[in-house]
């Protein structure tokens, strides 16, 4: 197994005085799948806030290909190559969808997103809508899109399966697997466990906060897993 | 605070120690100081900053100076005008408050911009409307107070002025309507949630400001027996914003120090240096953004040797209140909530027809908070309504809907900082028990309640009299707020997520706490917005389970375990 | 038409326009950072004594404005970086470091150009024939300045690069972050750009006004009920604000005098703010 593409350790923070995620710990190497299960309110989005800059961490150390990423700003972390697809809003509302695409490529063009558009058609049909109105689950086809073709070698994916159809989901599975292929490393939090179980390598499980049980899917406990899960 | 005497005693002091010349230039800058220090209630105490404060100093000027031309003859007339003049004022100014406070949301930049926009048009009424207020050159030759007319009674008569203003101000900052003002200055929406009227709080604040500028402004015509359109004007309003930011407007003397002090160098200083008030200008900023307690802070560290010593009194024990007859009925009737393009409730029908502990638990963006936010009338209705014991109350006003016997615990901990624990714990023992005139009474900052014995005996932080809510652990914040919670007495209380970012042994004795409240708490109908898990087995009565804005599942927990449509939710499924 | 209602007609839009362009500043930066800038009126002072300088030291009219758009860029960004980054998200504090600023502004114009008032000679004199009447010809001019700037901030807003940026930025400043976007200069050139827009408003409103360090109350006050009256983020909303209140305030000040005018105008805003708290043209 290769060295770590990002490897956290221990991290702990939250909003405000408020600690919602608790000393966790984790790693995820060039061409796997990690993905962070839990109820919600767990702190799993949180955790990703984390990993992104987007809150600063009490305690713990976060570390991309060995380099300490300490308190670098989200847009410079996207820069040394992480990508992040929030859960919540995902897609600029007010902007169209082919710019939420192309917002920061300097030509605005869509060659390099064809093959995307075609797993995902409905994407191409709506180019000059505002991506406010699209349906929940498109805008997380959208974000979802945006995010893989930034081509980056960490993308960080905030239920990305959340209200999307499953045919969609299929295809995400798809597009995943091709760029765990070519190398990309991913962190995908989900709620979806079917979902989960075909694209994870490992799993992080987390409850109050606190990473309580983690290791390769192969391997997993299944009756486990879903006691942390279901109410 | 300074010791009221020795403040007496250094006021009747000063002249012999300072001469005629300054007695007499401290004595008109004592009445700009007596504005200040309305001023200084405003923006130091309830958080809002009124930029065009000299508007009413002014208009009780010109007031009581028309007065004392047109009644030369009856100067007994003419003196009870005066106190009239000054209500006038006041009562402009508490008219405005209302009038600009009326707007839902922020409102501190609309209400600094449009205090700075009347006092611009009062000085254009002054200086137009000539047969009244004389145009530009003002109301000229206004008699003296009979008796008080000759110039070494100046001091005297600014210097009592002041001294009363000063003793007002006083009383109402340790009156229980001054820990209201802070309160809100520092956290409106918890104080609109325990039932106050934070709008009508801040006309009065803003009125009493407007009296002690008015009584400034009515001394001032015959005491200094001219009256120009600059009293109403910008330049005023900015001095006195200007000197009572670098006095210290959180003290009760700031305003009056940074008035006397500025004041008078200005006046000294502006015209012999042309870069004086550009130097002010900087110190300004510099004060606003640094040293928010202005020069009277620089005094923090003598404070101990000054302080007036604090008599213990007797607590005064409130009664619970009066047991309902019957219990609490809280219903959501097929209530739909839309902002814009985007449903955040869609026909939700739930009913809580008997005491008890309910839980609502659902994915992230079900609903849960907005479901809270429509109880407590943050949020309108778009269809449906919320009927509470049988009433509707959807469409009330948020403070009027408390005010029924509701409390709400906030997600994020929402107490208010800056005040000692035992006040944050005294206004939730105020709310609902005490309004209007009753807020003057100082005795009520001693009240206690059994409930509040009790919890304090749970939680002895709670006792802690000297200390700030800003030094206590996140813990022991969602303790506080719960606490103050329960001791309104709620018949329904709301709970958003009461155990977040609480440490397993913490979280045991909330659920401890709570268990216990509820006993307490006959009739009362608990909602708790809850993720772990955990804390819904223990407490839960019965489960609500929302997504998408509607009710997706409800029964005890069993049920809910059971059922496939929640399974869905939370697990996924394949399809 | 009556050639005297025609020349009132244009005075109407000429003052409706010129407020526009005296309020599309402040509109940036309260619409787009959701900072209330109450020193707005003094970068249009600056604009104006610009003007007054370059006429003084005898340079063409135009001089004043590379003169402006140093000096309230230079200022714009020092300002933007001491007095309003720290204070993002703390909108009453922001209300009072800018007023503090206006107060420095004001008082450091009294200091360098002393109290009185100044006038400039109009730059192009003369009137034209315009429409079957006679109307001096700065003004016709001023209002197709006003216009041409308002019509094409707003299409380049729409269209380019940096405006969807900035758009983005404003939607949903954590995505456009994650994206890379530099939310804090895109903040501060913003910010910048609000004050050489109020800058640049005072040069083309100096040769008809009195020029004196108290003016920017003025503009300030009646930017900010524009605002008020038409609502925050749209060019619908500044147009008839600036109409509103422009049209209002011209109308009864010509009927009965400048005080009714600015006592119905501050009436109005209140109004507007109890019944239409997002604007007149907002949606509900």
């Amino acid at each position: 197994m290769s060295a770590p593409r990002l490897a956290f350790d221990d991290v702990t923070g939250g909003y405000g005085s408020t600690m919602i995620v608790r000393g966790a710990s984790g790693a995820v190497s060039p061409g796997e799948v990690l993905c962070v299960l839990g109820r919600n309110g767990v702190g799993k989005t949180t955790l990703l806030k984390l990993l992104f800059g987007f809150l600063p961490c009490r305690t713990g150390a976060i570390r991309f290909d060995n380099c300490p990423l300490g308190a670098l700003a989200p847009e410079m972390r996207r820069r040394i190559g992480m990508t992040y697809c929030p859960q919540e809003r995902p897609v600029f509302d007010d902007l169209s969808v082919h710019d939420n695409l192309t917002l920061t490529r300097a030509d605005r063009r869509l060659e390099s997103f064809r093959p995307y558009f075609a797993r995902f058609p409905v994407l191409e049909s709506r180019l000059r809508q505002h991506a406010g109105t699209l349906s929940g689950g498109e805008k997380k086809v959208l974000s979802f899109v945006r995010g893989l073709a930034e081509d980056q070698p960490l993308v960080l994916l905030d239920e990305p399966s959340e209200g999307v159809q499953w045919e969609n989901i299929l295809e995400m599975e798809a597009a995943i697997k091709e760029k765990t292929a070519q190398g990309a490393a991913f962190i995908v939090v989900e709620q979806n466990l079917a979902f989960a179980e075909r694209i994870a390598d490992a799993y992080l499980v987390m409850d109050q906060g606190r990473a309580v049980l983690a290791g390769v899917r192969a391997t997993m406990d299944r009756a486990r897993l879903l006691a942390h899960l279901h109410v | 605070m300074l010791n009221g005497s020795l403040v007496v005693f250094l006021t009747v002091l000063l002249p012999f120690v300072v001469g005629r010349f300054w007695a007499y230039q401290l004595g008109l800058y004592g009445l700009y100081a007596a504005a200040a220090v309305g001023l200084g209630l405003c923006w130091g105490q309830a958080g809002f900053l009124p930029l065009g404060q000299a508007l009413f100093f002014g208009f009780a000027a010109y007031l009581s100076g028309f007065a004392f031309i047109h009644f030369l003859d009856h100067p007994v007339i003419a003196v009870v005008m005066l106190p009239l003049a000054a209500l006038a004022a006041g009562l402009l100014a508490y008219v405005i408050g209302i009038l600009i406070f009326r707007r839902r949301g922020e409102s501190g930049a609309y209400f600094s911009m449009i205090t700075l926009a009347l006092a611009l048009l009062g000085f254009q009424v002054a200086t137009s409307w000539n047969s009244v207020t004389g145009g530009f050159d003002g109301l000229k030759n206004i008699p003296g107070i009979p008796g008080l007319d000759d110039i070494s009674s100046v001091y005297d008569l600014s210097a009592g002025v002041l001294l009363l203003m000063l003793a007002l101000c006083r009383w109402l900052r340790h009156a229980p309507v001054g820990v209201l003002w802070r309160a809100l200055a520092q956290n409106e929406r918890r104080l609109l949630l325990f039932g106050f009227d934070t709008n009508r709080l801040k006309a009065v604040a803003f009125g009493v400001s407007g009296l002690m500028a008015g009584v400034a402004g009515a001394i001032y015509a015959p005491e200094q027996g001219i009256v120009t359109p600059e009293l109403v004007g910008f330049g005023l309003s900015a001095d006195l914003v200007i000197w009572t930011a670098i006095g210290g407007r959180g003290s009760l003397l700031g305003p009056v120090i940074g008035t006397l002090v500025v004041g008078s160098l200005s006046s000294q200083l502006r015209d012999s240096f042309v870069y004086w008030e550009v130097l002010m200008a900087i110190f300004f900023i510099v004060v606003v953004l640094a040293f928010p307690q202005g020069i009277v802070g620089l005094t923090a560290p003598l404070e101990p040797y000054f302080a007036a010593r604090r008599r213990l009194r007797e607590p005064i024990t409130v009664s619970p209140r009066a047991a309902p007859e019957r219990p609490a009925l809280l219903a959501i009737d097929a209530a739909t909530v839309t902002i814009g393009d985007v449903t955040l409730l869609d026909r939700l029908s739930l009913c809580f027809n008997r005491a008890g502990i309910y839980c609502v638990i659902g994915p992230n963006g079900a609903g849960k908070t907005s479901m809270f936010n429509l109880i407590t009338g943050e949020l309108d209705a778009t269809a449906g309504k919320v009927m509470l014991d049988q009433v509707e109350v959807s469409g009330l006003e948020p403070h009027c809907i408390t005010r029924r016997g509701l409390a709400r615990k906030l997600q994020i901990p929402s107490i208010f900082p800056d005040l000692a624990i035992t006040d944050n714990l005294a206004i939730a023992l105020w709310s609902g028990r005490a309004s209007g005139l009753a807020l003057l009474d100082p005795r009520l900052r001693r009240w206690k309640s059994p409930m509040l014995d009790e919890l304090c005996r749970r939680y002895p932080f709670l006792a802690d009299a000297g200390r700030r809510a800003a030094a206590l652990s996140h813990g022991e914040r969602q303790i506080l707020e719960l606490a103050m919670a329960l001791l309104t007495e709620p018949r329904v209380l709301l709970l958003d997520e009461p155990c977040a970012g609480l440490s397993p042994d913490e979280t045991a004795t909330l659920i401890d706490a709570l268990r216990w409240a509820v006993g307490q708490l006959r009739g009362a109908i608990v909602i708790i917005i809850e993720h772990d898990m955990a804390v819904v087995k223990e407490l839960a009565q019965r489960i609500y389970v929302l997504h998408n804005g509607g009710l997706l599942a409800e029964g005890d927990v069993a049920a809910i375990q059971a059922s496939d449509k929640v399974r869905a939710v939370y697990v996924g499924a394949e399809k | 038409m009556d050639p005297l209602v025609l020349t009132q007609a244009i005075n109407v839009v000429y003052g409706v326009s010129t407020l526009a362009a005296v309020t599309l500043g402040l509109a940036v930066i309260f619409g787009l950072l959701g900072v209330l800038n109450i020193a707005h009126g003094e970068f249009v002072m600056i604009g104006a004594y610009a003007a007054f300088v370059a006429q003084w030291a005898g340079w063409p009219f135009l001089a004043a404005v590379p003169v402006t758009l140093l000096v309230c860029g230079l200022l714009g960004y020092v300002v933007e970086r001491i007095l309003i980054r720290p204070l993002y998200r703390r909108p009453f504090d922001t209300l009072v470091a800018t007023w503090g600023l206006s107060l420095l502004l004001r008082e450091a114009a009294k200091a360098i150009f002393g109290r009185g008032y100044h006038s400039l000679t109009i730059p192009v004199p003369g009137t034209l024939h315009f429409l079957g009447t006679e109307y001096p010809t700065y003004r016709l001019i001023l209002i197709a300045i006003s216009l041409t700037v308002v019509t094409g901030l707003v299409v380049w807003y729409s269209r380019s690069r940096t405006g969807t940026w900035i758009r983005a930025m404003i939607g949903n400043p954590e995505l456009a972050q994650a994206q890379g976007i530099s939310v804090r200069k895109l903040a501060s050139a913003t910010f910048v750009t609000g004050t050489c827009l109020a800058g640049l408003a005072g040069i083309m409103v100096a040769p008809l006004v009195p020029i004196e360090p108290y003016m920017g109350l003025d503009y300030v006050l009646r930017a900010f009920f524009v605002l008020v009256v038409g609502g925050l983020g749209s060019v619908l909303g500044l147009f008839s604000g600036a109409a509103v209140i422009g049209g209002v305030n011209s109308v009864i000040s010509a009927v009965a005098n400048a005080t009714y005018g600015y006592f119905t105008m501050l009436v109005l805003a209140i109004l507007v703010m109890w019944l239409r708290p997002r604007g007149i043209v907002a949606q509900r």
